[in-house]
């Protein structure tokens, strides 16, 4: 995409000047908060333009958003979060063209960095192969009160990332994608080759790791 | 699909919802300035940058090398030259997090504000 752009200044500037008609103007206008803030069509257009001031506004302005989001869906491999965020940003340069306004920035951002935290786990369930010495027996109680009271006490937040940690990567990957990203069995059967079945019994083992680890962590507690 | 494994999608469901909520972490100021660094030689491999000159036209202000840059040169080649990339600044940001260096409008310097 940016190599087609060198030929392609005028098209570019009748853009910008469709979008500055269209929006007035391309000056800094005043925010509720009393600072100069861009909004985001304009910010586009002029990075677009390749204004570095403007390019690095976009940087200073999305980059938590898109970090956030990666690293809670990178739990167990935080090793990858930097890259990955760094090839949302360039897909976004290379797409940002693209972006017609209809829905915010960020939002438009955090659906590129989405795709890429799918193929992400994509790629991880298909490399990696789960150890079967990493399961081990474990009698499930009868009711998961305590799981269901410290869920109801919005309580579970920052103990399910910590479980999410020590789980092998397969279970955490696996109840990610299902949960965090709420795709269907059948969604991530077909991206990764395998049968819905498989995906589902995968699935299970990971909620009755998930599930272990939490009464185990909550053993010393009560005794 | 049973009951009790409805009742687990559940819970699962509601534990993804509350560990989304249970705090956003910022982007460390190291990746914020690699990011930018990328995205200008990015912007940079499909032809020249906006001058200097254009940038401060547009209300951006330019930091004080930027600023003695502009006003030394003329030529659209080297208004359009990223002069981060000959900067002490970007180095130090690229690899550690928010360095003390004070210039006003340096956005290296901007990335490890809180």
């Amino acid at each position: 995409m940016p190599a087609q752009r060198a030929g392609e200044t005028n098209a570019k500037s009748d853009y910008i000047n469709q979008m500055n008609q269209g929006l007035g103007t391309c000056q800094a206008k005043e925010s509720s908060a009393g600072t100069n803030q861009l909004s985001d069509q304009d910010l586009v257009a002029e990075v677009l333009r390749k204004d570095r001031k403007a390019t690095a506004e976009f940087v200073a302005r999305y980059a938590n958003h898109v970090y956030g989001y990666v690293r809670r869906r990178l739990i167990p491999r935080a090793d990858f979060v930097d890259d990955l965020v760094q090839e949302i940003f360039i897909a976004a340069w290379e797409n940002l063209e693209k972006f017609r306004g209809d829905a915010p920035l960020r939002s438009w951002l955090l659906g590129i960095a989405r795709h890429k935290v799918e193929d992400h786990y994509r790629k991880r369930l298909r490399e990696i192969q789960l150890q079967d010495e990493e399961e081990s027996a474990w009698d499930e109680p009868a009711s998961f009160h305590e799981l269901e009271e410290a869920i109801a006490k919005r309580k579970a937040g920052q103990r399910t990332q910590e479980i999410l940690k020590t789980l092998p990567e397969t279970y955490s990957v696996i109840l990610l994608w299902r949960y965090w990203e709420k795709r269907s069995l059948r969604d991530i059967a077909v991206q990764i080759g395998k049968t819905e079945k498989g995906v589902e019994r995968m699935l299970a083992r990971a909620r009755q790791q998930f599930k272990k680890r939490w009464y185990e962590r909550q053993s010393p507690a009560r005794g | 699909m049973s009951d009790n494994l409805q009742h687990e999608d559940r819970l699962f469901e509601l534990l993804a919802q509350q560990a989304d909520e249970a705090g956003s972490e910022r982007a460390p100021s190291r990746l914020k300035a690699k990011l930018y660094t990328s995205l200008v030689q990015k912007q940079q491999e499909s032809g020249r940058l906006l001058t200097l000159a254009e940038s401060r036209a547009n209300g951006h202000g330019l930091c004080v090398f930027e600023d003695l840059w502009s006003d030394l040169t003329s030529a659209e080649a080297a208004q359009s030259f990223n002069c981060c990339s000959v900067c002490h600044a970007r180095v130090l940001a690229e690899h550690w997090e928010a360095v003390p260096i004070y210039w006003g409008h340096c956005p290296y310097v901007a990335f490890g504000k809180k």
